[in-house]
């Protein structure tokens, strides 16, 4: 919403700088966002006469203009094609600064000194007009300043960021409402003088309403004998500044009136209209409408239509028609203002694609009651700037009249809700300047004028009453208020104290929206069902992931293709899959963790490529700081992981994820060429198991006994198998029992390993005796032997 | 002269010439003069060989003798020289052996800082589902069906009459409707709009929700409560505005300005010379939504606030494009340790 300065000071009558009327109007909730002055294009611009004009040898679009300009004469190279001797227009010389960016320096055209140029109304922010040079009042003198002669000298436009529950500061009037309820001082609202002639606009025009719920009124007057002309200068000034292009005095009236008062009104050609009556009714399916601006429109039910009884003529609170436009030679005008419910309107809007001006009224909530004010103010001015005859009467359809609504209001409960100690004179004398009326004393019966819709309730009222003090005069408490116990949920300590064991052990966070792209995600779960996005911003964003490794392997595409190849990366994320049935949807969290590239290099340590075990590497640490106990992998097949290496993850006998390494197709089709290796766990189930309360053991008394055992074994012999041998075979006394050695090659037999476990007993009760440990340790290499034929190698 | 006090000239000489170097290459220039391959004293040793055998010994032994003593002084003088003092073959200054640690998402981390302010003010955390309910998301909160406040959120939809929320509030509706108060909430999480990606916006951002019911709960004690988190999380002299705005789920509603933290309220480039930066929305709970989930809005009264998490992120990293968080550029996340 633009508005010019000036407009808003002959409403108020206050004396408000630009800055501090903003700021004031800031803080009462109409934010002004820009306030530019209005001469901010016209800066070194001054009126010059054209005196000669010569063709310029070779060029047939540009020609030479000799100006006046006042104490100098200067000659201008212009391309223009409506300069003419004896004009005045615009020059912008030297060092002006011109809309679009436009800076006046010294420059050679087609071998002419040229430092000036004659401007359009676009080069100075006036207009989108830019086929010719903007031609000046002949009055005007050579010499004087641009911004003098059109008034523009200390003019602002102020822009206004508006919320969209106050349609009536969509307006002059409307905001001049709130600085005058600011400074508790009266709007100065035009006043005018209207003399109708005898004949009756009721016997050009009958009006009926079909639907009046979409249409609860509609008003009508004809003016006959309109003169269309260019609008007085006074008059574009103010719609220029508001940012609407001025077209003819007609149109000009009915945008004026609109800005002024927020009434949108609509002037359609009374001898093209095509009958004496105005129907307002839905539209019909596939009804065919052409609006004014030439666009064919097939209409639906939704579209609220003004009829002759016939056709459309206008789409109702949103665009005229073509056929009854105002024209250069309309001498007749049925003048329209009407009321349109606001919810249609959006409907109507929404199915004929377009937002205008009279749209975005109607739609926020316009007021039913100003109509006659608005179309009377219209009126007078067809006849004051257009010589237009004014036909007795207004043509008012209005079968139930909406009237303004009666809330009950608590002074008390206001305090009691914005934390202040008002009077309820103070709350009394805010809501008369805010042309509310009161009655009552200890409670209030407010009467809520209908050009505030917004206003409903009695926290509405308690709303106004903070707002016109001010926020900043409601006090700021230093009292803590509710519950000083609150505990952390461990579920946030549990991710928590996750992201401190992962980024302890190298991997880094990364964190995904969730949103990703169907294609890519049919390369990994081909069997999960994907949750699709109705209405994506574009088609790889068209689903939410139904499982974090996707978006790993997005992120690890990021990162190698720009030269980052070595990656440890972990997320904590939510997968999502559609609802059932029973209204129910899936939205799990899982942890994904993915390793490629190598180690890192140091002085000290060669690199060597990432793989399987940094994962379950990181996994362990994981379940040494939570006590989870031992992960196992059973190989199983995915179809996005190398055949060899494809597990599902179990820990204490449940299934709980996946790891393996990406199938190397798969991974090409994300943009990565290098090994990844890959594991996504259910993060529901590791939570379950996580937050046991640790109970102390007392530290050992008695030594431990370590034993080393080397042995050469089938290569398919896992080490899992052979440890959980070990244990079962030691005894009780075996305290623990870890791999320290691995090795293939020269001297070892093809298709074996050699495999070392040192395993420790101890004893609570007292220092082992070797002969027990010997025996444990024999019947040890007893069951190896046994169960996987394994060859005991001498140290 | 005797060779023997030829030898103790030449001696002394090197001796005095050695403690007036000042630089290697004079000490170099010394040696070559005494000690070189035809240095004096190296010349006098070279020549025992001519002398009657009686003379050698005394002559050798003595020449030997200063030119050891010339060679020491000359070794412990360049030692000097070099900075030197007793140098060991332990070099400390190669790079320690680090293990490489990774590092916490910026997000998270700016998330964590803003739960754990909030969590020193006694409330709780509460989280909620991604993909909404219209309900929760718009009606709940008091957004009537086709209302323009919709538009202020341009709403992504998914199958089944779902949508993924547009912001953390379907928290407040669902944890309204299951609990009593008082209550005292935040809910952090990620919520999404239906806008183009560019520098400054993004499909999915990040928020922090919060609210307060309880009898008696007035917007000075929002206002006190808001205050008492920017101190602490932007700057304890930090000043604040509150403008009146219009969120449908709260009445009155307020947006907050910081002032800036960079420039301290002079104006700067970050707050585009306005010395205030727009970082907080906030009002008291519509008594619709209290009522929607069954509390007595005459009995008890509430406040809430939402305030984004990359926009804060941005302002205080000087991080100039939003991209930057989802792209997980390592080269970007390391940069936040």
């Amino acid at each position: 919403m633009k508005i010019s300065y000036k407009w808003l000071i002959e409403l108020t009558g206050l004396d408000w700088n630009p800055e501090d009327l903003g700021d004031r109007l800031t803080l009462c909730g109409t934010a002004c966002e820009y306030i530019d002055p209005a001469d901010q294009y016209m800066h070194g611009v001054i009126v010059g006469e054209i005196l000669a004009i010569n063709k310029i040898e070779g060029a047939d679009k540009i020609r030479l203009a000799t100006v006046n300009l006042g104490d100098r004469q200067l000659d201008v190279v212009c391309g223009a094609p409506n300069i003419e001797v004896g004009l005045k227009v615009p020059v912008a010389t030297l060092g002006a600064k011109l809309d679009g960016g436009i800076v006046i320096k010294k420059a050679k055209i087609r071998g002419i000194d040229s430092e000036a140029m004659i401007c359009s109304e676009r080069e100075l922010g006036l207009s989108d007009e830019h086929a010719g040079i903007l031609v000046l009042d002949s009055s005007a003198t050579p010499g004087q300043e641009l911004a003098e002669l059109l008034d523009y000298k200390d003019d602002f436009m102020m822009t206004f960021e508006l919320t969209p529950n106050r349609p009536d500061s969509m307006s002059a009037v409307g905001i001049a409402r709130d600085m005058a309820a600011l400074a508790s001082v009266k709007v100065n609202k035009p006043t005018f003088e209207l003399t109708e002639s005898e004949e009756k606009a009721s016997d050009y025009i009958k009006v009926t309403i079909e639907d009046e719920v979409a249409c609860p009124r509609y008003a009508a007057r004809i003016i006959k004998n309109v003169k269309i002309a260019e609008s007085p200068y006074w008059l574009k000034k103010k719609l220029v500044l508001a940012g609407v292009r001025p077209i003819s005095n007609v149109v000009d009236i009915t945008n004026f009136v609109m800005l002024e008062l927020g009434q949108p009104l609509h002037a359609f050609d009374y001898d093209r209209f095509g009958s004496k009556e105005v129907v307002v009714r839905m539209g019909k399916e596939k009804e065919p409408f052409k609006s004014l601006d030439g666009a064919d429109h097939e209409l639906t039910s939704e579209v609220i239509m003004i009829t002759n009884g016939k056709t459309g003529v206008a789409a109702g609170g949103v665009m005229g028609g073509f056929d009854s436009e105002v024209e250069d030679g309309t001498t007749n005008i049925l003048l329209e203002a009407a009321y349109f419910n606001a919810s249609m309107i959006r409907k109507s809007r929404r199915q004929l694609g377009f937002v205008t001006e009279s749209s975005q009224r109607f739609e926020k909530g316009a007021d039913p009651n100003i109509i006659e004010y608005a179309i009377d103010y219209a009126a007078s001015l067809l006849q004051s700037l257009c010589g237009g005859e004014v036909l007795a009467g207004i043509v008012d359809c209005y079968p139930s009249v909406i009237e303004p609504l009666k809330i009950k209001f608590r002074p008390k409960r206001c305090n009691d809700i914005i934390g202040t100690e008002l009077t309820s004179d103070k709350m009394k004398q805010i809501f008369e300047d805010l042309e509310f009326t009161v009655t009552g004393d200890t409670d209030f019966e407010v009467t809520v004028p209908t050009f505030r819709p917004d206003i409903e309730r009695e926290i509405d009222l308690i709303e106004e009453i903070s707002r016109i003090i001010g926020f900043d005069n409601i006090p700021s408490s230093n009292t803590n208020i509710g519950s000083l116990y609150t505990p952390i949920h461990y579920e946030d300590k549990f991710k928590k104290e996750m992201r401190t064991v992962l980024t302890g052990v190298g991997f880094d966070e990364f964190i995904s929206h969730g949103l990703a792209d169907s294609k890519l995600a049919n390369l990994l779960h081909t069997d999960r069902p994907q949750l699709k996005i109705a209405n994506p911003i574009s088609e790889d964003l068209d689903i939410m992931r139904n499982c974090l490794m996707q978006t790993a392997m997005t992120v690890i595409h990021h990162n190698v293709s720009h030269r980052s190849l070595d990656l440890s990366i972990f997320e904590i994320g939510k997968t999502y899959l559609p609802p059932d049935d029973k209204d129910y949807w899936a939205e799990d969290e899982s942890l994904v963790l993915a390793v490629t590239g190598n180690t890192q290099h140091t002085w000290r340590d060669k690199p060597r490529p990432r793989d399987f075990y940094d994962i379950t590497g990181a996994m362990k640490a994981m379940a040494t700081h939570f006590g989870w106990g031992d992960f196992s992998f059973e190989a199983k097949q995915f179809s996005f992981f190398e055949k060899e290496i494809s597990f599902e993850i179990s820990l204490n006998n449940k299934v709980c994820g996946l790891i393996g390494k990406m199938n190397s197709k798969v991974s090409k089709k994300f943009g990565v060429k290098q090994d990844v290796f890959i594991a996504e766990l259910n993060l529901a189930y590791l939570l379950s198991l996580s937050n046991k309360l640790i109970a102390y053991q007392p530290l050992p008394i008695y030594p431990a006994a370590l034993r080393d055992l080397a042995m050469i074994v089938k290569e398919e012999v896992q080490a899992n198998e052979l440890l959980q041998q070990v244990k079962k075979s030691a005894g009780k006394y075996a305290e623990s029992v870890e791999i320290f050695d691995l090795y293939q090659g020269k001297q070892i037999e093809k298709g074996k390993k050699s495999i070392a476990i040192s395993i420790s007993y101890r004893s609570k009760e007292s220092s082992l005796e070797s002969a027990i440990v010997d025996a444990s340790q024999q019947k040890v290499v007893a069951d190896l032997v046994k169960k996987f034929n394994v060859e005991i190698r001498d140290k | 002269m005797s060779v023997l006090d030829e030898i103790t000239r030449l001696q002394n000489e090197a001796i005095e010439r050695i403690g007036k170097s000042d630089s290697l290459d004079s000490l170099q220039e010394i040696q070559n003069v005494y000690l070189g391959r035809k240095g004096l004293i190296t010349s006098i040793l070279k020549s025992l060989k001519d002398l009657p055998n009686d003379q050698r010994k005394e002559v050798g032994a003595s020449a030997n003798k200063a030119r050891v003593a010339v060679s020491n002084l000359l070794n412990e003088k360049k030692e000097s020289l070099s900075g030197g003092g007793e140098r060991s073959a332990f070099d400390p200054t190669l790079p320690g052996t680090q293990p490489q640690t990774g590092v916490v998402h910026i997000i998270t981390q700016v998330i964590e800082d803003i739960c754990n302010t909030f969590h020193g003010m006694g409330f709780e955390i509460a989280r909620g589902p991604n993909v909404e309910t219209d309900y929760y998301n718009f009606e709940a909160l008091n957004f009537p069906p086709d209302h323009p406040a919709r538009d202020m959120q341009d709403t992504m939809f998914v199958e089944h009459d779902r949508l993924l929320r547009t912001h953390t509030t379907p928290v407040q509706s669902r944890f309204l409707e299951t609990h009593k108060p008082p209550i005292k909430i935040i809910t952090p999480g990620i919520c999404f709009r239906n806008e183009a990606i560019s520098t400054r916006s993004h499909v999915a951002f990040h928020q922090v929700d919060g609210f307060v019911v309880d009898e008696g709960v007035t917007m000075a004690d929002m206002k006190g409560a808001i205050l008492a988190f920017c101190k602490a999380f932007f700057s304890d002299d930090v000043k604040l505005k509150f403008r009146p705005s219009y969120f449908p789920f709260t009445e009155p509603s307020a947006e907050v300005d910081i002032s800036c933290f960079l420039c301290e309220g002079k104006g700067c480039r970050v707050c585009k010379y306005a010395g205030w930066l727009e970082i907080l929305g906030c009002g008291m709970i519509d008594p619709n939504v209290l009522e929607k989930a069954g509390i007595d809005s005459e009995k008890y009264s509430g406040y809430a606030f939402g305030m984004g998490v990359e926009r804060p992120a941005m302002l205080k990293y000087k991080i100039n494009d939003i991209r930057l968080f989802f792209n997980n550029d390592n080269r970007f996340l390391r940069q936040f340790r």
